[in-house]
């Protein structure tokens, strides 16, 4: 698999909408509920499907809350909101009354991780994979193109649970060529398979991890890519599997270090005794806000291409 | 049952509770005492549709103690009407019983699990919104504590549901004037809690939380179609039935010495 040309991907979130509209028109059931955030397909959804929209104010706490009471009564449930202000502005909201009750609701945010570049530290989520994969019982997705976006809405729908799925703010290049569905269970897609160094990343990232790939690739080194879209329950026995095939592993992230999905490989690693070096990009403790584009910040955050080529090329050296 | 036979069920209630809580020395009596009343009214004065032995009748009204540390209250009740075993009572807090300090929505007459404050209003009107959309009749019956209306997301709610005209929503106020820290009007004054609920949209009254003259004439409101929710502010006292603890935030849950007990079990009418 590579990625292919496609001049303009969708948005993740009219993929995720859409989807949820074609069921939502035959299932009463299905509730939709945003936080004062919009996209085009929910404009159509609105209008079409009143009945099964609702606008919980610019009120992330009420909408979980109220999330909970309409479960408990058999709906299923979307929520929808700015990635930041779905998981840390309502976490208690979310541990008490949907966690503690393991109640079948998906929270669905966007813009995780940098997608809000220019709005700076308050639109960005370094800690959203911590927080939430903290949390009991709860899945946490990162779809890396418009297919897996679509097949986890898919379960989501079909199998309700609760779930957390993690969306770009942009529309991103296809990478699955319709292999997702088969893959969907394994819960990480080993996109281009190596034997020396394997990168391991999720969502918007994927795309330069393939670019660091192809360079590295270029200079004679068989580098590997994993996109490793569930990181909870994060499937550690297939993992260690793949991961036993290379001789290091780095792991590139939007997010901080601390609990991130590079923290959630480790601890997979420990659990099924995988010793490999390991060098992880994120954000460390000390960022500030910085006017810039998304390219800026992973330039100044560490976790650009190149950052993530060096990092191989260090790991190669250190493990011969 | 008349007005006599509600008030010998609230002596019950206090007694059974009093009892519940010495076997393991925790719990909260005051903040029950204050709400039994008010609960009696909903589970035996006619006012909310609750069916002995059926707690998954999808027709029961829901009755939510938001405020946590007193859903304890419901438990008495709830094994009256043989939602589960009255010997669970006996195991109240225990390793192995169904009964926690906090109530859980696994337990049978729970809805939704409490102890953390400010979800109750949010989650009662996700009940009342389900029932409208699916064309039932049941009520929404959420018990706040005065002190939870700190709490900004009870507002947000309150807001949500006067919008979506939820009328077979209903909030109970129980309004004992105390926190644990002291008197909530001098700790941060909450003051008029009825115009504040109105002005949000609600229709609101007070009323004299332990006069079940002036709670059934408020829960009359009950049932209206003039699409707004309800909220009934109940003037109430803390650890109202043990006059040591009544009014007194210091207890609200520090448990009596054994001489405490005594004077607490005559002034509740047990037999030593």
């Amino acid at each position: 698999m590579i990625v292919s040309d496609n001049l303009k991907p969708p948005l993740m979130r009219d993929v995720v909408i859409d989807h949820i509209f074609e069921e939502a028109r035959t299932d009463k059931n299905i509730l939709f509920i945003s936080a004062d955030f919009g996209a085009a397909a929910l404009d159509r959804y609105r209008m079409e499907l009143p009945d099964q929209f609702i606008h919980a104010g610019i009120s992330e706490q009420n909408m979980v809350d109220l999330s909970s009471g309409l479960a408990l009564s058999g709906k299923k449930v979307f929520l929808y909101a700015m990635a930041p202000f779905l998981t840390a502005r309502c976490y208690e909201q979310i541990k008490c009354v949907i966690a503690s009750m393991n109640l079948p609701i998906t929270l669905i945010a966007v813009g995780v991780g940098l997608g809000y570049d220019h709005a700076t530290l308050t639109h960005f989520t370094p800690e959203d994979i911590a927080c939430m994969r903290a949390l009991n019982d709860i899945e946490v997705l990162t779809p890396a193109d418009a297919e897996a976006a679509k097949e986890m809405t898919n379960i989501a729908i079909k199998n309700p649970d609760f779930r957390y799925m993690r969306l770009d703010r942009q529309g991103l290049a296809p990478v699955y060529n319709g292999q997702f569905k088969s893959l969907y269970r394994q819960g990480f897609g080993h996109i281009v398979k190596g034997r020396s160094v394997v990168i391991v990343t999720c969502g918007m990232l994927l795309q330069k991890a393939l670019l660091a790939c192809e360079d590295l690739i270029g200079q004679g080194i068989d580098a590997g890519v994993i996109d490793l879209f569930q990181i909870k329950p994060i499937n550690g026995q297939e993992l260690a599997k793949v991961l036993a095939g290379y001789k290091a592993v780095v792991t590139v992230e939007e997010q901080s270090l601390e609990g991130g999905m590079g923290s959630a490989l480790l601890e997979a690693m420990v659990d099924y005794s995988v010793c490999k070096p390991v060098k992880r990009l994120g954000m460390r403790d000390g960022y500030a806000v910085v006017n810039g584009d998304r390219n800026d910040l992973h330039e100044l955050y560490s976790i650009d291409t190149s950052h993530m080529i060096n990092a191989v090329l260090e790991l190669m050296e250190f493990s011969g | 049952m008349n007005i006599n036979d509600l008030q010998a069920k609230t002596i019950w209630l206090r007694q059974q509770l009093f009892e519940m809580v010495m076997r393991p020395k925790r719990g909260h009596i005051p903040s029950s005492f204050s709400c039994a009343e008010i609960l009696i009214a909903l589970y035996y004065g006619g006012v909310a549709h609750v069916v002995p032995g059926k707690p998954e009748d999808p027709n029961r009204d829901r009755i939510i103690v938001s405020k946590g540390h007193a859903a304890m209250s419901q438990y008495p009740i709830l094994a009256d009407f043989n939602f589960f075993p009255k010997s669970e009572l006996l195991n109240f807090t225990q390793k192995d019983g169904l009964l926690g300090m906090y109530a859980d929505f696994r337990i049978p007459g729970i809805e939704g699990i409490s102890g953390s404050l400010g979800h109750g209003v949010g989650m009662g009107a996700g009940f009342s919104m389900a029932a409208r959309q699916d064309e039932k009749g049941h009520k929404t019956f959420v018990i706040l504590g005065d002190g939870e209306c700190y709490e900004g997301s009870i507002w947000e709610s309150a807001m949500f549901a006067a919008h979506q005209k939820l009328d077979n929503l209903i909030v109970i106020v129980d309004r004992n004037k105390l926190c644990i820290m002291g008197e909530t009007e001098e700790l941060l004054e909450l003051g008029d809690l009825e115009s504040k609920w109105s002005s949000f949209g609600w229709h609101s009254c007070t009323v004299d939380g332990h006069s079940f003259d002036e709670l059934l004439s408020a829960f009359s409101l009950v049932g209206r179609t003039d699409g707004k929710p309800l909220a009934i502010i109940a003037n109430t006292v803390k650890g109202k039935g043990i006059s040591f603890m009544e009014g007194r935030s210091e207890w609200h849950n520090r448990m009596p010495s054994n001489s405490q007990i005594l004077e607490a079990r005559a002034e509740l009418g047990m037999e030593d």
